[in-house]
């Protein structure tokens, strides 16, 4: 048998062994070509990386100059929430000082559109009536600074990577040497692989009977993160082997380092994962990597073991325990001494609370309007900037105005279960910036955005445009008399319409102030068919509403739809004194190096004549002290003056109301998604979320400037008849075009002789005090 | 042609340039015609005429001024300032971020509306320009000095536009004398 054996051997083996030969050449190619393979991955990758940067979003800066409506503790409550902390200013940017109502601030690095800040110390005063003035740390006045742009979120795609990446000059020297303490002790030595490091971790995992230590270095984890899937085969541990060292050959360790630690996976928020650690700091700590003290790096060094078994906001035992063994080994290896040690084990966490304010209804317009220019995939990762006219402040305001009135009105309604919704736009009238959205009463949930898909008719808030169009024809005036008489009218379907007032009485002869202060729909239509529907429909686009509303009588009490956002567009004009300010939310991108990708500009153009709207905005601002929004005035600051209209859809489907004081319009809806009535009308239901919104920002009085050619008048409310507040007690002032030959009560002996007090003079002279005085006598 | 046009943009742009740069930062003027009442410590700055956003107004000043006149404040005026520099730089996208911050200030200035106007013609944006010019002289109404200016704005926004009868009329209204 054996010779048997021997002979078949003799046989085979020249052909045995020449096909080993073959064959372990075959392998030795092959694993040739799998390096040479595996090294173009690497190479091609690594070299032509970049990091997927969802886009951030930036609220617009808290400009800061002397006359800024900002009080002490609101300077505080910015830095505090921009996560400023006090302390010794020379312990590096991010910290304030305050005595009394004097900061000391040494603000961070931070981009803005126009330029990169380097960090600055500056000195600031306020006293009650807000910033009184600056200094720069040299001495000389700073006429005017602004506080960080507050990030409001990124732009990231559904389970998507989220980082900041940091330059290898960003990097602490204790974090570049405590990660490699706890995860990589051979760091500096191994060539990609460590073989002494995988056998001390076999034998401490033998010796253990389960895995506790992984033998994996930092380059392997990069490699694994970077170009691997996740399973666990000897395939892949093979791969990884063998990228890890070709890329160890290719790439200077310090950048695999550097690379490893904006790769690293830190935590998870929601559909967000936080990679790296500049993202983690910032997440976690609310603050830039460079303000991190030992006890917090040593928390996010220990985080790379297991982000979620450490995490330190679900488990912050075991998140503490970690951070104190890192501090431990830290203080072991001489990269802190003993006591810094002792004091960072001392201390706490840190961990700012999850969450914080996020705006998902703003954010959804930023995104709506990049859209236009960007694609998907750029916007969740090619590292853009965008920069916004949020305002964190008004924002508040309208969130918390419109959740505590709705809770109120639901709790006072008689419908059961009553649910109601709503929604808040604020903008700055002159520039188009839209500063607030609200888009429901949830306010930190992504949900339906009723201020920018809830197409509602707008009822009454369409009535300005109705005298707008009264106004500029030159034949109507504030005190001209209307008919609030009942109209039928026979529609072209053959159906009769016989609209009514909302109390369902009729006033006769009004002056057309008091027929808009009222709201008065007999008068209105009638003005509006006499006028013509095509004119008033013109009006209304050139105010900006996109699409021509139908031409039916109707379209005079409101029957066009239109979202919370449209009735802002249409309102800027009339804020702005007949110039349409094109709403904005994005002000410019930038790209990953700070170059200005896309600026949107400010565009202003002429809609309506300037006299025409400020002889309307005067009759609106009687809405808020006479009219259907009266109390308004009453329930601002004293000597606040605001105009507005209310508005009420039909079976008070929908309430509204649309308003603007000098520094902001503010649009509020309120109603049932299922459309059903609320009982509601603009003053009961939208105008108190309209007040607290207003009231909350302090907002400057409406004070327009009064065009040449137009001057002030009294005239009795309720009959338009020239008079005096000293013959009248239902006196108001209106504005008319100069020279306008009113008739004047004949009751009264105060009345002959009225203002103005002295016509001749130049209208720009007497105008000032004129307006003054009448201010005076709105508020009071 | 396209050329041509080109290059005319490129003068035209380096003109308004070197024009701004050149022009000092209007300083504020007295307030005309009184002193300020004996008694009241003199103000670094004359008052702006209109106050900004978010104080209450100011009560009414004794003896009235005869004429509305347009000032910048010390925080408007440096932003003005820094906005001709990053012009005169070629930053035009960084200029109007600039004037930007400054009409949040004083949104009702119009001196800032006649910066912004002349930062769009440099961009060769002749309509805004336009539109600018327009609000600019509505918000001076009573001021003559910045009712030229703006109307000065107005005429050339027009006359980029091929409007050259349109900008005629508005140098024939009065305050352009």
């Amino acid at each position: 048998m054996a010779r048997f054996k021997w002979r078949r051997w003799r046989r085979w083996r020249r052909p045995l062994l020449l096909g080993s030969i073959a064959a372990l050449a075959a392998v030795i190619v092959g694993a040739i070509v799998w390096v040479i393979h595996l090294d173009g991955v690497v190479t091609r990758e690594f070299q032509g990386r970049h990091w997927s940067v969802p886009a951030r979003v930036y609220a617009a800066p808290l400009e800061l100059y002397a006359g800024a409506p900002v009080s002490a503790d609101e300077l505080e409550g910015a830095l505090r929430s921009l996560h400023y902390r006090p302390g010794d200013l020379s312990s590096g940017p991010g910290v304030y000082r305050r005595h009394g109502g004097a900061f000391d601030v040494h603000a961070r690095r931070v981009r803005f559109i126009d330029e990169m800040r380097e960090p600055q110390w500056v000195s600031i005063r306020t006293d009650t009536g807000g910033i009184t003035g600056m200094k720069q740390a040299d001495g000389t006045d700073l006429p005017v600074f602004r506080l960080d742009p507050p990030v409001i979120g990124s732009v990231f795609p559904i389970h998507g990577e989220d980082r900041l990446v940091l330059a290898p000059d960003d990097v602490p020297p204790l974090l570049r040497s405590g990660i490699k303490l706890i995860e990589d002790r051979r760091f500096d030595e191994h060539p990609g692989v460590d073989v002494l490091g995988v056998m001390r971790a076999l034998w401490a995992n033998l010796r253990a009977g389960h895995v506790v230590q992984g033998g994996s270095t930092l380059t392997q984890q990069l490699v694994k993160n970077y170009f691997l899937s996740d399973e666990q085969t000897f395939g892949r541990k093979a791969t990884e082997a063998v990228m890890a060292m070709r890329l160890e050959s290719h790439v200077p360790k310090q950048e695999i380092l550097v690379a490893y630690l904006n790769e690293v996976y830190l935590g998870q928020d929601g559909a967000r994962a936080v990679h790296g650690f500049g993202l983690g700091s910032e997440y976690f700590f609310a603050k830039p990597l460079a303000e991190l003290d030992p006890g917090e790096l040593a928390l996010l060094i220990g985080l790379v073991k297991g982000p979620s078994y450490y995490d330190p906001r679900k488990h912050p035992d075991r998140a503490r325990a970690r951070r104190d063994l890192v501090l431990q080994e830290f203080a072991a290896a001489h990269l802190i001494d003993a006591a810094a040690s002792t004091r960072a084990i001392a201390s706490p966490l840190n961990v700012r609370p999850p969450g914080g304010s996020y705006v998902p209804a703003y954010l959804d317009l930023v995104r709506r309007h990049l859209k236009r220019d960007y694609a998907e995939a750029d916007l969740a990762a090619a590292g853009l900037s965008v920069y916004t006219s949020l305002d964190p402040r008004a924002q508040a305001a309208a969130e918390r105005a419109l959740t505590t009135n709705l809770k109120r009105l639901d709790a006072a309604s008689r419908v059961r279960g009553s649910h109601l919704e709503g929604a808040v736009v604020v903008a700055d009238p002159n520039s188009g910036d839209v500063v607030a959205v609200v888009g429901g009463r949830e306010v930190g949930i992504d949900g339906f955005n009723r201020a920018l898909d809830a197409s509602r008719p707008i009822g009454s808030l369409v009535k300005p445009a109705v005298y707008l169009t009264a106004l500029q024809t030159g034949r109507y005036n504030a005190a001209t008399i209307i008919q609030d008489v009942p109209i039928e009218l026979k529609l072209s379907d053959g159906s009769v319409w016989a609209p009514q007032n909302f109390e369902h009485e009729t006033y006769g002869s009004v002056p057309m102030a008091r027929a808009l202060a009222e709201s008065m729909n007999l008068a209105t239509v009638r003005l509006g068919l006499d006028l013509g529907l095509p004119h008033v429909a013109d009006t209304l686009q050139s105010l900006g509403l996109a699409a021509r509303p139908t031409l039916n009588p109707s379209m005079l009490l409101g029957t066009v739809e239109m979202t919370p956002l449209e009735v802002v567009q249409v309102y800027t004009a009339l804020a702005n004194g007949g110039f349409r300010a094109r709403l904005r939310a994005v002000q410019a991108v930038l790209d990953d190096r700070g170059r200005a990708l896309k600026s949107f500009k400010v565009q202003v153009e002429a809609a309506a004549a300037p006299a025409a709207v400020y002889e309307l905005d005067r009759m609106l601002t009687l809405v808020t002290t006479r009219g259907t929004g009266r109390g308004a005035a009453n329930r601002l600051p004293k000597g606040t003056v605001v105009a507005g209209k209310t508005g009420t859809s039909s079976d008070t489907r929908d309430s509204w109301f649309a308003g603007f004081s000098g520094t902001y319009l503010a649009v509020v809806w309120v109603g049932y998604d299922d459309n059903r009535p609320t009982g509601l009308t603009g003053a009961a239901g939208a105008l108190p979320v309209w007040i607290d919104t207003l009231a909350k920002l302090k907002s400057a009085s409406f004070d327009p400037v009064p065009p040449e050619l137009v001057e002030e008048r009294w005239i009795d409310f309720s009959d338009g008849l020239e008079t005096t507040p000293a013959c009248s007690t239902d006196a108001v002032a209106v504005a008319v075009p100069t020279g306008t030959l009113l008739p004047r009560r004949t009751d009264c002996a105060a009345a002959a002789g009225s203002l103005p007090a002295n016509p001749k003079a130049s209208p720009g002279a007497t105008m000032g005090d004129k307006i003054k005085t009448w201010f005076k006598n709105v508020v009071h | 042609m396209v050329q041509e046009r080109r290059s005319l943009r490129l003068v035209a742009l380096a003109a308004a340039a070197l024009l701004l740069a050149g022009c000092p930062v209007p300083q504020p003027r007295p307030q005309a015609p009184g002193m300020p009442p004996l008694g009241t410590p003199a103000p670094e700055l004359p008052p702006a005429a209109r106050p900004p956003p978010g104080q209450p107004a100011p009560q009414p000043p004794a003896p009235p001024p005869l004429r509305r006149e347009n000032h910048l404040s010390p925080a408007t005026r440096s932003l003005v300032s820094q906005a001709r520099a990053q012009m005169a730089r070629g930053e035009l996208d960084g200029a109007s971020a600039t004037l930007d911050r400054a009409l949040r200030i004083e949104p009702n200035n119009p001196l800032l509306w006649i910066e912004r106007g002349r930062l769009r013609l440099a961009e060769n944006d002749a309509r805004q320009a336009e539109g600018c010019g327009r609000k600019a002289l509505a918000l001076a109404s009573g001021d003559h000095g910045t009712q030229g200016q703006a109307g000065r704005l107005l005429a050339d926004a027009l006359r980029s536009q091929g409007r050259n009868q349109e900008a005629q009329d508005v140098e024939s209204r009065p305050f352009m004398h």
